[in-house]
């Protein structure tokens, strides 16, 4: 990927603003509203059915939105036709033609866009350079491997210099190696071009490498809207907490009051949390695996919040050992850090459930 | 069900014609008889009729085929045949049959049937077929079209050829239909070879089209698509009976051809099938042939008491008597050349002709104005190429030549040879006298 | 749970063949081996064997090449069925796009009546041309009466290409609209959203993708008019190949091998024809369907594109249904000769086709039904075997089966004749005189377009949805059953639509093969009528009902496929 780059058009910003969009009774979106920085790589996160494919196609002028706009550096373009909007969008089927050749399927773009001859050459050529597939552009796309015909898929859509790139679940049809170089792959690229990319994906893990921004979406709603360590660190709601990482959520209510008071979840087990925290009604306790540990049933009870708890079961993780500790009726995932030599706790064995204060959050649903 | 029910009719056939073979006859006629036919649903529709009834016991199974498709057909399910009857106007189409021995003799009983209708026998002289209905053949025109077109009523073959007819004349291919076959051949035997085809060429010159079903050209005149056709007279009669804008006319050369009936060979019921010949040939028969819709001549000259009083009857009428006699053993001999010269001469070169004629018209049209005597020349010098032939009469019938048509079995000059040599002879002739033809029109202008 | 497309073309992920495969392939040779080579090869042989010593030669062949009649019946039968392709493209395109592509009010309406020129009745829908097209018909004497001129829409070879590409177009229409159909949604949209739309949007990426259907539909538009004889004899025009043969092998060139040369020239011809289009198509992997359904969107017209549209649709079924216009009109006709209109009008026509003619109509429908149902399991099997499995000479079977395109139907007739009368039953009748050798034939005769209407649907079909079934338990028959047969629901039935309604018209064959009237179908019966003045009218009723019958059956059908097409939709 080391051509001449030569496809940079000025970033530009997207501006999504109350949209709805509903299929008969269906609300697939709901008051949407987002602001994706110029050459912000943005990503739609969310499980299937959460609207994400939806507010991208609606973005490249697929799908019509009863109320609101969208506007593309500051112009509406709510009312353009797919053709006219400037979007470009790679599929996740990646929609190559199998009658064109590699080289007629990225060229397609400019043809229809009136380019010269010379230009159009030119900038295939470009933009297969910039995917590194210049030497497979008289190939069909059936003759390419699914990697590859991602990249073409990209070559295609970056060759016109679309003002935005949008991209649908383009790693979901690669194995797990694969998607990993892709997806740096894309990264760069997008950063190289400075373009403005939104990326539909089902899977954090995706979401979080790659992207500046993410909006997290659920039932058609906007979750919440940060960089991947807000997200993680500071979870506006349950389901967001849930969805990125692993989360610990324990439902429960709080009662006493002073340095008595209490959280008491199922089954009776008291966490002591004293009277600085304020706790909204009918929230629950969220903290990460890897911000509690185990300590022996003897060991120091000092400095911070320790229960006594049982070990249900244990995962290998390779840098980390998760633990099931059983507190009550409720099972917490605790994450350790592994080293080689150290002892580990065996399942049914006891254990002391250490957490820190500062990791203890508590989220509505 | 059906099947047991041809089952029955065979065995009952097969029985019937075993035990028959001696008795002829002696027993009434049963079962389900089978013809063949090439006639239509309006013509044997209340024959069907009629003798269902006058012969009660005995269905009657039309199947209707075109004449060649029919002789077709008998020869390929000879093996075990299934047909009693084969029906039908061309004569030839039952000497085809009688040679390769397809048909059985037969002697009809009926009374008051004279020899000769014309001067044409009615029935074959071996008894292998029975003529129950004559026709004869002519010119049928569509009044509204000659009206339009302003077209004068033609009489006779040789008004045809004339200029105010150029492409409003249709004829079906004598190759194609027996009909065209007898008429073109009736030319050829009035006329005589040379003359003939003289005639046959120039009027062909103002063709239309050349259909390839004989029922082709009586449609095409009723529907006012051509103004003139050249058909069987009861073409023209059913079509005036249904109230079609059209009229006929026998020309002078013309004859009346029965039309046919004939058992075929090994019969399934044989009984029936000639309780069927009698019928046709018995007063009640002939009579169903004066319907509207048939309008045929019956051969029975007493059943005329019975028609119209403008209904023709050949027996009286003086028109008819002036008719040639037909030689059928010289028209059979030369069936296949005759209808292969008219398809390459003719058919296959129509533009070419058409091209020449046209000419040959606007020469004709020049010289009524002027004339010129070095454009006459020419002019006949044109005509004589057209009517050049390739062969004489003589070799038209004879054995080399029938051998190339008729897959005989000795080696000999394929078919394709001889065709293409004629449609080479006809191209080159008409190239050289539409030169002839451009050249007198130049001189007439 | 990896999805990805291999490297390998589709072609090495064929898996050898089971027996059951082998048996079918070998059961389907069996069949066309008995009921389409036996009965053509008794009667063609002939064009191989010298005249009178019956041993091989060529030099018929020899004697073809250099007759001039015949190399221009060649060349003229080559441009006739090239232009005619031109020509029905022209019409089909327009209906196939705007009722595929559009929210189109009376899609079904506008495919079944876009469907109907294939069912012209023998000899009717000829006459009934004349009197609309004719050199003296309605719109040529208007056009004498108003301006003085007149057009020769049915003169010679243009009038040949004008009724054949009527007559043959919708089966570029149906092969193109079940294509269309099948074209994978974000294909379309990826050209969208790369500026790319409407007419342009079509012929670059839509239409080519719908190229196997297209490519089926044109090839055998081509075909059919290279071999079909009626039309052009109908219309006088005898120097094309078909009418040649035709005409030799029935009148006087019965004992001479050239009519049956010709024949030869035509299977050739029309095999090669459909061989070049096959491998037109070979090494493109068009299975673009890879969700199983999920045609083109459609989009809702603006009203300019919708007058537009409409206009355009109205304009081609005028014209292309100006046959059928002129059928009604003649079978309520009193008199119609040599004028624009009828000079009355009567309903006695139908009085006399129902009270004569009912069991034609019944017996049409059974040996239809029959034959398009042996079509269609022909057609799925063999398609199956040729594009799903590797064994050795399938292709044969498909090149087999397409050569019937090009065999004339009197030449089937009358082998069937040869073949099977000799054949008897225990009580002594000839196998050749049931029925059930009417829809034999009728089956053979019409096995090709089923043939290419499931080759076409099963090529858009990703080979992966198979594999799935298979990986998930299902055995091979199975997997036929259960998955490829119900996504390729719409291009059977297409096939089935196109034999059923061209076998209740067809004549050639079973002409031959008739053997009672109460055996008889429609064609024959209107065969029978079309032979004088005054069946005219009753012919003309009965070709009506046949069409409103045939065209009833194909209206269901579309409204079946419509709503199967709706359920798979569903899915996502």
């Amino acid at each position: 990927m080391n051509a001449p780059v030569s496809l940079t058009t000025p970033a530009v910003s997207v501006d999504i603003e109350g949209v709805n969009l509903s299929y008969g009774s269906n609300h697939v979106l709901r008051d949407v509203n987002l602001a994706i920085e110029p050459g912000e790589f943005f990503a739609f996160l969310g499980p299937s059915g959460c609207g994400k494919t939806t507010l991208l196609r609606l973005i490249a002028g697929f799908n019509h939105a009863d109320t609101g706009r969208v506007a593309i550096g500051g112009q509406d373009i709510s009312s353009l036709p797919p053709w006219k909007r400037d979007v470009g969008m790679v599929f996740q089927s990646y929609a190559l033609w199998p009658h064109m050749s590699v080289r007629r399927n990225v060229a397609f773009g400019l043809e229809e866009r009136g380019v010269k001859r010379a230009e159009i050459d030119r900038r295939v050529e470009a933009a297969l350079g910039l995917v590194g597939l210049g030497h497979l552009a008289e190939r069909r796309p059936s003759q390419l491997s699914g990697g590859q015909q991602q990249r073409v898929a990209v070559a295609r859509t970056v060759a016109v210099e679309p003002k935005v790139l949008l991209l649908d679940e383009p790693l979901s049809n690669l194995d797990a190696k694969m998607r990993v170089q892709v997806r740096r792959e894309l990264r760069e690229l997008q950063q190289r071009l400075g373009l403005t990319t939104i990326f539909v994906t089902h899977d954090q893990e995706e979401a979080n490498s790659i992207c500046d921004r993410i909006a997290v979406m659920n039932d058609g709603i906007v979750q919440q809207v940060g960089t991947p360590m807000e997200l993680y660190e500071r979870p506006a709601n349950l389901f967001v907490a849930g969805f990125l990482g692993t989360a610990n959520i324990l439902k429960g209510r709080v009662i006493g009051s002073g340095a008595e008071r209490c959280f008491e979840i199922e089954g009776g087990v008291k966490f002591p949390i004293g009277d600085g925290a304020a706790v909204p009604d009918g929230a629950a306790l969220v903290f990460r695996p890897q911000h509690a540990s185990l300590v022996e049933p003897a060991g120091s009870q000092e400095g911070a919040l320790s229960l006594p708890c049982i070990i249900a079961n244990r995962e290998f993780l390779g840098a980390s050992v998760r633990y099931g500790a059983r507190i009550g009726s409720a099972e917490v995932a605790v994450d350790m850090p592994f080293q080689s030599g150290r002892e580990l706790f065996e399942v049914g064995s006891e254990a002391r459930l250490k957490l820190a204060q500062g990791a203890l959050h508590w989220l509505s649903a | 069900m059906l099947n047991r029910r041809i089952a029955l009719a065979v065995t009952l056939g097969l029985s019937l014609s075993t035990s028959l073979a001696t008795i002829a006859l002696a027993q009434a006629p049963s079962g389900k008889v089978t013809v063949v036919t090439s006639f239509s649903k309006d013509v044997t529709d209340p024959i069907k009729k009629a003798f269902e009834k006058a012969v009660p016991g005995v269905t009657l199974e039309v199947q209707n085929r075109n004449t060649n498709a029919g002789v077709k057909y008998v020869e390929e399910t000879k093996a075990n045949n299934q047909v009693d009857l084969f029906w039908a106007s061309a004569p030839d189409a039952f000497e085809v049959l009688k040679a390769k021995k397809l048909l059985l003799a037969y002697k009809p009983k009926a009374t008051g049937i004279p020899e000769k209708i014309g001067s044409y026998p009615i029935n074959d002289p071996q008894g292998f077929y029975f003529g129950f209905a004559a026709s004869g053949y002519g010119i049928m025109w569509n009044d509204r079209y000659a009206k339009a077109n302003k077209l004068p009523e033609p009489k006779d073959w040789q008004d045809l050829a004339k200029p105010a007819f150029y492409d409003h004349v249709s004829i079906a291919s004598p190759a194609r239909s027996g009909t065209t076959h007898l008429t073109v051949e009736t030319i050829l035997q009035g006329e005589g070879w040379e003359k003939g085809w003289r005639i046959l060429k120039e009027m062909s010159g103002n063709l239309r089209s050349i259909t390839e079903r004989s029922f082709g050209v009586p449609e095409a005149v009723n529907s006012g698509q051509v103004g003139v056709g050249i058909v069987i007279d009861f073409f023209a009669f059913s079509a005036q009976a249904s109230g079609f804008p059209v009229k006929f006319v026998y020309p002078t050369v013309t004859t009346v051809v029965p039309a046919n009936v004939g058992i075929i060979a090994n019969p399934p019921n044989k009984a029936a099938a000639e309780a069927f010949i009698e019928f046709l040939l018995s007063p009640t028969g002939q009579e169903v042939l004066l319907d509207p819709g048939i309008r045929r001549l019956p051969v029975n000259p007493a059943v005329y008491a019975k028609a119209g009083a403008d209904y023709p009857n050949p027996f009286t009428d003086p028109r008819f008597q002036k008719m040639i006699g037909f030689d059928v053993d010289k028209s059979e001999a030369r069936t296949a050349v005759v209808d292969t010269l008219f398809d390459q001469l003719i058919s296959f070169q129509l533009d070419a002709l058409k091209g020449v004629t046209k000419t040959l018209h606007e020469v004709d049209a020049a010289l009524a104005k002027k004339p010129n005597a070095q454009a006459k020349a020419l002019a006949d010098e044109a005509r004589t190429l057209i009517a050049a032939l390739p062969i004489t009469q003589v070799q038209a019938g004879s054995a080399e030549l029938r051998g190339a048509f008729t897959g005989a079995k000795e080696k000999g000059a394929r078919q394709a040879e001889i065709e293409s040599q004629w449609a080479s002879f006809a191209r080159d002739n008409y190239a050289k006298a539409k030169a002839k033809a451009e050249e007198a029109l130049k001189a007439a202008k | 749970m990896t999805v990805v497309p291999s490297l390998t073309p589709p072609r090495a992920r064929r898996i050898a063949a089971t027996p059951g495969q082998i048996a079918l392939a070998l059961a389907i040779a069996a069949f066309l081996l008995m009921f389409l080579v036996l009965p053509v090869a008794t009667v063609i042989y002939v064009a191989f064997t010298e005249k009178g010593t019956s041993t091989f030669t060529l030099v018929n062949f020899y004697d073809f090449f250099r007759t001039e009649l015949f190399m221009r019946s060649l060349w003229n039968s080559f441009y006739v069925s090239a232009m005619s392709v031109v020509w029905a493209s022209v019409f089909a395109l327009p209906l196939a796009y705007l009722t595929t592509r559009f929210v189109f009010r009376g899609a079904a309406i506008v495919q079944t009546l876009g469907f109907l020129p294939l069912i012209m009745p023998p000899f009717v829908g000829a006459v009934a041309m004349q009197l609309f097209f004719g050199r003296n018909g309605s719109v040529n004497l208007l056009l004498d009466d108003w301006f003085g001129f007149k057009i020769d829409f049915m003169e010679g070879l243009n009038g040949v290409i004008f009724v054949q590409s009527i007559h043959y177009f919708p089966f570029i229409l149906i092969n193109l609209s079940a294509a269309l159909r099948n074209v994978d949604r974000a294909m379309e949209e990826a050209a969208q959203n790369l500026g790319s739309s409407g007419f342009r949007l079509f012929r670059r990426i839509v239409f080519p993708l719908a190229m196997p259907g297209y490519l089926a539909g044109a090839s055998l538009v081509f075909v059919k008019v290279f071999d079909d004889l009626a039309t052009p004899l109908l219309l006088n025009v005898k120097d094309m190949l078909a009418p040649q043969a035709y005409l030799r092998v029935t009148s006087i060139g019965i004992a001479d091998p050239m009519g049956y040369v010709i024949s030869v020239v035509l299977i050739v011809a029309s095999v090669a024809a459909m061989w070049l289009s096959a491998r037109a198509l070979k090494g493109r992997d068009y299975a673009t369907t890879q969700r199983g359904g999920g045609g083109l969107a459609k989009r809702v017209m603006t009203p300019w594109e919708a007058v537009l549209g409409y206009g355009v649709v109205i304009l081609i079924l005028a014209l292309v249904l100006a046959p059928h216009l002129g059928l009604l009109l003649l079978s309520f006709a009193t008199i119609w000769s040599f004028s624009p209109l009828p000079d009355g009008f009567t309903v006695a026509h139908y009085a006399r086709v129902f009270g004569e003619s009912s069991v034609y109509i019944k017996n049409t429908l059974i040996y239809a039904s029959l034959a398009g149902g042996i079509d269609i399991v022909l057609g799925v099997a063999i398609a199956y075997l040729v594009l799903r499995t590797k064994l050795i000479g399938r292709e044969w079977l498909d090149w087999m089966a397409t050569a019937a395109l090009a065999i004339p139907g009197v030449v089937l007739g009358i082998g069937y004749l040869r073949t099977f009368y000799g054949v008897t039953l225990p009580d002594g009748t000839p196998l050749a005189s049931l029925w059930i050798t009417i829809v034999l034939a009728l089956a053979i005769r019409r096995l090709p377009y089923a043939l290419r209407a499931c080759y076409a649907a099963l090529q858009q079909i990703s080979v992966s949805l198979e594999e799935a079934a298979e990986n998930l338990g299902a055995t091979k028959s199975r997997t036929v059953r259960r998955i490829v047969v119900p996504l390729m629901a719409g291009g059977i039935l297409a096939g089935f639509v196109t034999s059923f309604s061209t076998a209740a018209v067809e004549l050639s064959a079973t002409l031959m093969l008739v053997q009672s009237n109460s055996d008889a179908p429609l064609a024959y019966g209107l065969y029978v009528f079309m032979q004088s003045a005054a069946g005219r009218g009753p012919g003309a009723a009965l070709g009506i009902v046949a069409v409103i019958l045939v065209a009833a059956c194909t209206f269901l059908s579309h409204l079946i496929i419509e709503r199967s097409q709706k359920a798979k939709g569903l899915g996502h």
